[in-house]
């Protein structure tokens, strides 16, 4: 059989036509030429023509097949030779060795299936052959068919999703630069909806896919599991969510001790409401009864728990502030103490503390001293007058935001930042800063008075002003870094060391670290004690193991040459089934030349005597 | 450029220094220059006169007793040294009036000047030599004559004009025939681009009267072989006969035709005892003329 490398030159067969429209429109002369001998012309054609149109006939035939061999030669044709064993192949396999993977079903788990079928292709490849092994996890191993059929052995299947859509990638290069004749890409996957989502573009590369077939799509799993707020003083709540088909038992463990258990329906999130004794940075899960697929069963969260901040009250801050405070003492989310300050900025002498702006413009200049001397990289400017809508910062809808919904300042300070420091602004107030924070400080625009704000007077002050004594002024969400296995995330600024399972500690020299490979609740450390924690679970959307169909998956794959086996047979017989190939370039080649050689030596019987 | 013969030069070169008449001395005196004797003949036994030797008279015609008395070099003369009458017979027909380059002479221009010299050697021989052109009818007949001043006569008949459409070669050789009374000698100065069979007719007719008869077939070098780069319609000035041809493909089947036409000629003419010579314009003069000099040492 013959195919063609670059059929796209086969186009240029039309230039065919151009020695037979020369040949039918050779007689339309416009050159005339006196020539007294012209009866000896007009007698040779006469007793010549059968001999001249057979010549120019031939001539034209020699020069159209000169064309057609030429283009031939440059669409580059092969000739498949078949029954002579398959043809060197660059062959690449993917495993799909995401968490999905790791369902049982019929008994045997998914990627048992894989490798098997893996390990078969690779068995029927010759020594002609390159061969490599890429995983979700973005390995990547090459060698003979013994290492291969070794590092196939070793897959175990991950606790994420990986990147089987990366890894395909990597494979599509990587056959395309190899010099073989043949290059295919063998995936085996199991065909998880959410896994192929965006459509791939793998060029023109011959794709065979494995996907096994009537696998359970049935699965249990914990989809979401979170403390609810990172840092608990020492309430808190843990949220969950359960994918179930029906409803699942669950349990929910903090520092290895059973916080709760019950039964959640489909759907259901599950909230449940704690005041620990534990304290400080506590691991805890969510679980529920172990199915088919085990690595979703649990799912991981860190908290913070501790005694709450005590708060000390400057009689200036006003009537309504000192009353919030009073009820956030009664409801314990924070104590009387000397933790932080709740006082007006010209009056405070430390950090860290909640600061509002004087009462009496009068007093700019010992509140812009104090800030000075506190190190807080804000000045207080002139007063602006006039109602203004207070917006917080962040999406609209975000909790932050929907707490100053609603709320207007009518006087104001003008808060201006000095150059070169940074400083997060929560609340805005006619398009310029109004609550801003930093390190150990929170500053709001307007003293906490009527006439001058109605956020003290709105219902959202209390909790607001529970939330930033609470976290705002201690520490930072950012404490808790959530991720998936294996990826990479950033290093929280004041962590120094990352504790992993069985209590050994990595030491963190860059700004960010690979997650572990495993799920679980890491801690940050710097010196004795811990400073944060990284969550690591599978993606939430792996819990769901609806398949896609064979069409669908071809146009998620993205290549022209995508092929579905569900079976042993049905794939032995699309890989490494390409015969030989040799390249038909040279033989057309040596016939253009003796075509043009031809065409010059019988041309020359009538021309080359011209001079 | 006298220092070479005349006769072997180039004939467009040779004809670009002078008048023809003054072309045709340098080339006939070469031409004799070259001969290993005296192209006279004829001398019969009654004395006619004296006249000074030139160089290639025989030495036996030589007077050695007017040599030894007044140390002069003269040669007797008799009265039938002029034997021949000779009619050039020249088609002067458009078509010869036609080069393939502009380097060389027209078929025309190269038949004028062969004319001339031939004229001058007949005459420098003592036979009568006349002249008779012609194209689509007779323009000029000289009969022969055998005085000096007849050469002058054809050099100015030769400048009269011509070239009509058709070429009627049978009435120039008929006018030529009517011309010599006896046996005599007629040379044709052709392309004969002509109808073949009243050439003939006409030729055996000559042959029949005893004559001799030459013809000179001028040919130029592009007609033989059509060297043409491009391909074009072909006209024919006389007949107005168009042919459209690919030279590149026609060019070996033309030159076959052209071969085997001339061969025809060759045949017929030798079928009738008449002598065929080709003569493509780019020959030296004196190539013709050997040819036509040798034609007249077979004649008595």
């Amino acid at each position: 059989m013959i195919g063609f490398l670059t059929p796209l030159w086969l186009l240029a067969g039309i230039a065919a036509a151009i020695p037979l429209l020369i040949h039918l429109l050779r007689r339309r002369i416009g050159t005339r030429v006196e020539f007294p001998a012209v009866r000896y012309l007009a007698r040779a054609e006469r007793e010549h023509s059968r001999k001249l149109k057979l010549r120019n006939l031939l001539l034209m035939l020699l020069r159209v097949f000169a064309v057609l061999v030429v283009v031939l030669a440059a669409a580059r044709p092969v000739l498949r030779a078949a029954g002579t064993g398959h043809a060197p192949t660059a062959l690449a396999l993917v495993v799909d060795n995401g968490l999905s993977s790791s369902l049982v079903s019929n008994g045997q788990a998914v990627l048992a299936a894989l490798k098997d079928r893996a390990r078969e292709v690779v068995r029927r490849a010759s020594a002609k052959d390159k061969l490599w092994l890429l995983t979700a996890d973005g390995a990547v191993a090459g060698g003979t068919r013994g290492t291969i059929l070794e590092a196939i052995d070793r897959l175990e299947p991950l606790a994420g999703a990986g990147a089987p859509a990366s890894a395909l990638a990597a494979a599509a290069s990587l056959v395309r630069q190899d010099a073989r004749q043949e290059h295919e890409i063998a995936l085996f996957t199991d065909a998880q909806a959410t896994t192929w989502r965006s459509p791939l573009n793998l060029g023109d590369v011959q794709l065979r896919v494995f996907v096994p077939a009537a696998v359970n799509s049935r699965n249990r799993g914990v989809t979401a599991a979170g403390a609810v707020p990172v840092r608990w003083t020492p309430r808190g709540a843990v949220r969950a969510r359960v994918l179930t088909p029906d409803s699942a038992t669950y349990r929910i463990t903090l520092g290895g001790r059973t916080l709760a258990r019950g039964t959640a329906g489909r759907d259901e999130e599950i909230a449940v409401r704690a005041a620990p004794a534990e304290r400080g940075w506590t691991a805890g899960a969510v679980e529920i009864e172990p199915d088919e697929m085990r690595g979703d069963d649990v799912r991981h969260f860190a908290v913070w728990i501790g005694a709450p901040p005590g708060v000390a009250v400057h009689p200036a801050v006003g009537e309504f502030a000192s009353s919030a405070i009073d009820a956030l003492i009664q409801s314990e989310r924070v104590a009387s103490g000397n933790d932080i300050a709740f006082v007006p900025v010209d009056a405070a002498t430390r950090l860290p503390a909640l600061l509002v702006a004087p009462s009496d413009p009068v007093r700019l200049g010992a509140a812009n001293r104090a800030l000075e001397r506190l190190g807080v990289p804000w000045r207080l400017g002139l007063v602006r007058r006039g109602e203004t809508a207070v917006r917080g910062a962040g999406a609209r809808d975000s909790q932050a935001a929907q707490r100053l919904a609603n709320v207007s300042a009518s006087w104001r300070y003008r808060l201006m930042r000095r150059p070169g420091e940074s400083a997060e602004v929560l609340a805005t107030a006619g398009g310029e800063p109004w609550i801003v924070r930093g390190g150990g400080y929170v500053l709001i625009a307007s003293p906490l008075l009527p006439d001058a704000t109605t956020f003290p007077v709105r219902a959202s002050f209390v909790p607001w002003l529970g939330d930033v004594l609470s976290h705002g002024l201690t520490a930072t969400a950012s404490s808790v870094v959530t991720s998936t296995p294996g990826r990479p995330v950033p290093r929280p600024a004041t962590a120094r060391e990352l504790e992993l399972p069985g209590g050994a500690r990595q030491p963190l020299t860059t700004d960010t670290l690979q997650a572990p490979e495993r799920a679980g609740a890491y801690f940050f450390y710097r010196g004795g004690a811990r400073v944060g924690a990284l969550v690591v679970n599978p993606e939430a959307e792996e819990s769901d193991l609806t398949r896609l169909g064979d069409a669908a998956l071809q146009t998620k794959l993205g290549t022209r040459q995508v092929r579905v086996a569900h079976d042993q047979r049905s794939l032995a017989a699309m890989i490494l089934t390409s015969s030989p190939r040799r390249s038909l370039l040279m033989p057309l080649v040596v016939i253009a030349l003796l075509l043009v050689l031809a065409e010059s030596v019988l041309a020359g019987t009538g021309g080359r005597r011209a001079a | 450029m006298r220092a070479q013969r005349a006769d072997m030069i180039d004939p467009a070169t040779i004809a670009a220094l002078g008048h023809i008449e003054l072309v045709a001395r340098w080339i006939v005196d070469g031409f004799l220059a070259g001969m290993h004797r005296s192209p006279r003949k004829g001398f019969s036994v009654e004395f006619a006169e004296h006249r000074p030797y030139q160089p290639g008279d025989e030495l036996r015609y030589l007077d050695w007793k007017i040599a030894a008395r007044s140390d002069r070099w003269v040669v007797k003369q008799y009265e039938e040294e002029t034997n021949l009458r000779a009619s050039l017979v020249l088609d002067v027909s458009r078509s010869m009036e036609w080069t393939g380059s502009p380097t060389r002479l027209t078929k025309l221009a190269y038949a004028e000047r062969l004319v001339a010299c031939l004229a001058l050697l007949f005459l420098r021989q003592r036979d009568a030599v006349g002249l008779v052109r012609f194209d689509d009818s007779v323009r000029t007949v000289l009969p022969p004559r055998a005085r000096s001043a007849q050469w002058k006569r054809i050099v100015t008949a030769l400048n009269e004009g011509g070239t009509g459409r058709a070429s009627h070669a049978p009435e120039g050789l008929e006018a030529a025939g009517r011309q010599i009374t006896r046996r005599g000698m007629i040379v044709l100065i052709s392309d004969l681009l002509v109808d073949a069979d009243g050439v003939l007719r006409v030729v055996r007719g000559l042959r029949g009267a005893g004559h001799q008869v030459t013809v000179l077939h001028v040919m130029d070098p592009a007609e033989r072989e059509l060297p043409f780069l491009h391909d074009a319609v072909f006209i024919d000035s006389e007949s107005e006969l168009e042919v459209p041809a690919s030279v590149a493909e026609v060019r070996a089947a033309y030159r076959t035709t052209v071969g085997e036409a001339i061969d025809e000629w060759r045949s017929a003419f030798a079928a009738t005892g008449t002598s065929y010579e080709l003569i493509t314009t780019d020959s030296p003069f004196g190539v013709p003329l050997r040819r036509a000099f040798a034609a007249r040492q077979r004649l008595p």
